[in-house]
């Protein structure tokens, strides 16, 4: 296994923290990322995979937790140029392509905006050719740099956001849904250009989405959440083939398959938290079921699954 | 198969400050009784126009339905009628199914009195009638608790519930034609899951027919019987859902099936079709696909493909069909399907229309 870029532990974010109406986003979430690698997060709308993306480059302030970046705790960092060193290094891609670029702001600004921050071009002309190098990475063209957002369609302005996110050269970006708001062949243009990228940088992606066809598409390993918890994480192959937690089987089992054939015959399996009868001794922790493959379970589910993993493993 | 609803020739342009924008180019379908027809397409093609139209959501103020355009609806044809006539069609003989469950319903109302009002305006319930009619309903789509949910405001749902809720008011009146304009597109999966496992069952008990669309193609295997392909303002293939998923014949169903990831094969690259669509302002001479169709031919940049058929229930518009084209090999992803395929090939290049 490659190098840890990113090991976040037991990370909390409690919204309102103290109140009536607290909200435990994230609760206890623990993973590591490693380079070069892409990891999926998934999981409903409200189960906090969003607030985890946000937590981890510090658009919100962690309730508890750490998050090691190259084994440096960079959210207690006392050093401003750490802070802005990590900034620049970590970078990220919005849902919303219409919302995150500033409608008044000409395209080569939206982009060298943290080229200018961090000081990486030392005269307008490099500035400039930046821009239009990132342009074509992109697959846009350099016409495009004087132009306003609102002459773009969705697929382009996402491009624009993936130059922007570029354009400091990081080596880790979070894509939260990126391509959720886009049409399908678009989609295709947009993952294609995000692995391509891979490829050739050498970047780290936490990708997350609730469309699981394309999170396991792109993905190495996929983690699933479900109410602010970590429920299972493992590489894509095994979670699709394998999978252990009763709240992932159900999720697996309501994709919609492009396959009439595959949709007569799809059984729906449906959660219910309170199936799980936890007692009060039970520990209910991350547990490693078979190397690499990690679910949440107690002690008693962690012996039936790994019986049951073993079978699969001699069939 | 007994049809409910037809469409023929329909135009439908848009007066814009740049001129006319021809949104819909000749689009001729029919739907039959009790079945699922799902209109797929790129944003931009037409479907939600082409069913806008038929419920005569659309502005009259900048857009035109062209002479000679029919929709045939219990022997009238929408198109003429007025609009005091189409509010009698409208939400009881065909009703609508929006994509935003959060902004579909009245927020400053409670839903008991929306699910109601259908009823006394239409069915002449008294409110007393109607009340317990919107109870049943919302026993039928799976609310739970809906004898105190009854009572109480949109803001109280989440999304999945006022989906439901929506679902409610559309199937109030018995409607012929349920049309559901991607109603699942802002749910989760599992909630997805959900509504259209209720969409199934109550098709099947209160027995009406349903435009689907979507552009989410797992869901149309779903829940489509038969499925209709627009591109460009044109149907360019239609057939049943098995001979669009595992025989499609146009280059553009091509490209929409090879897009998606599929679960079981590890491709390196997801196919991407080249280009953006058409600019509906000028609409191109020949087949409105051909400039990002790598099968194209000399004849496809002058002369528009007639519908060719390939089965009794399957049409599709490419120059590929006709019988001195030369023989393609489709995309891998599609090959791939092919041989799930049971159903036949009509193979003459024969003409329909």
């Amino acid at each position: 296994m490659s190098e840890k870029l990113l090991e976040i532990k037991n990370l909390k974010l409690f919204f309102n923290k103290g109140k009536k109406n607290e909200v435990r986003a994230v609760n206890d979430i623990s993973f590591d990322i490693f380079k070069g690698e892409t990891l999926g997060l998934v999981g409903e709308s409200g189960c906090g995979k969003s607030t985890t993306g946000r937590t981890i480059i510090r658009l919100y302030n962690a309730t508890d937790g750490e998050v090691l970046y190259k084994g440096e705790n960079v959210h207690d960092s006392k050093s401003k140029s750490k802070t802005l060193e990590f900034n620049r290094t970590m970078q990220m891609i919005f849902q919303d392509p219409y919302a995150s670029l500033n409608p008044r702001m000409k395209v080569n600004d939206i982009i060298a905006e943290g080229i200018d921050l961090h000081g990486l071009a030392k005269t307008k002309e490099e500035r400039s050719k930046m821009v239009f190098d990132l342009l074509e990475t992109v697959g846009l063209n350099r016409d495009h740099a004087g132009r306003y957002p609102h002459e773009f369609s969705g697929g382009q302005r996402q491009r624009i956001g993936i130059a922007r996110a570029l354009a400091v050269d990081p080596e880790f970006i979070i894509a939260d849904e990126p391509i959720s708001a886009l049409d399908v062949s678009i989609q295709a243009q947009v993952v294609n250009l995000l692995k391509k990228l891979q490829r050739e940088k050498g970047l780290t992606f936490l990708f997350i989405a609730h469309d699981l066809s394309m999170v396991k598409y792109i993905s190495d390993r996929i983690g699933v959440m479900y109410y602010g918890k970590l429920v299972e994480l493992t590489t894509s192959d095994e979670l699709y083939r394998n999978p252990l937690h009763p709240y992932t089987k159900s999720l697996l089992s309501s994709i919609p398959f492009p396959d009439p054939e595959h949709e007569r015959n799809r059984v729906r399996i449906s959660y219910d938290p309170a199936d799980h009868n936890y007692g009060e001794n039970d520990e209910v922790k991350m547990r490693e079921v078979t190397p690499g493959h990690y679910v949440l379970c107690s002690e008693k589910e962690f012996k039936e699954m790994a019986d049951h993993s073993s079978t699969i493993k001699n069939v | 198969m007994e049809s409910i609803l037809q469409v023929k020739n329909l135009n439908i342009s848009f007066n814009t400050y740049a001129g006319e924008v021809k949104a819909i180019r000749g689009v001729d379908f029919d739907l039959k009784k009790g079945e699922t027809l799902a209109i797929v397409g790129e944003s931009g093609s037409g479907k939600s126009v082409t069913t806008k139209s038929i419920m005569q959501l659309l502005p009259k103020s900048n857009s035109e339905i062209k002479q000679g355009s029919e929709i045939l609806f219990d022997g009238k044809n929408l198109v003429d009628l007025s609009d005091k006539e189409m509010e009698k069609v409208r939400g009881k003989d065909i009703s609508m199914i929006f994509q935003d469950p959060m902004t579909s319903l009245n927020p400053t109302m409670k839903i008991g009195k929306q699910i109601a009002e259908p009823l006394i305006k239409h069915q002449k319930f008294s409110k007393k009638q109607a009340m317990d009619r919107a109870l049943e309903l919302l026993k039928l789509v799976g609310l739970p608790q809906p004898e105190t949910r009854i009572h109480q405001y949109p803001h109280q749902f989440s999304g999945g519930q006022r989906q439901r809720i929506v679902i409610a008011v559309a199937l109030a009146c018995n409607p012929k034609v349920l049309i559901a304009d991607e109603p699942t597109t802002a749910l989760d999966v599992t909630i997805q899951a959900q509504i259209l496992d209720l969409m199934k069952n109550l098709q099947k008990k209160i027995d009406t027919s349903i435009i689907f669309i979507t552009h989410d193609l797992g869901v149309v295997a779903n829940v489509a019987d038969r499925v209709a392909v627009m591109y460009g303002g044109k149907i360019v293939e239609v057939g049943t859902v098995d001979e669009i998923f595992y025989n499609p014949q146009h280059p553009y169903t091509w490209g929409l099936i090879s897009s998606m990831p599929s679960i079981d094969a590890d491709d390196d690259e997801l196919f991407v079709i080249p280009g953006s669509p058409p600019d509906l302002l000028n609409p191109p001479k020949g087949d409105a696909f051909a400039l990002r169709n790598r099968y194209a031919m000399a004849i496809d940049l002058e002369e528009e493909p007639p519908m060719f058929k390939v089965s009794d229930t399957h049409y599709a518009a490419t120059w590929l069909l006709h019988p001195d084209a030369p023989k393609v090999e489709p995309p891998e992803a599609v090959k791939r399907r092919q041989h799930k395929f049971t159903g036949g090939n009509h193979t003459e290049g024969e003409v329909f229309q």
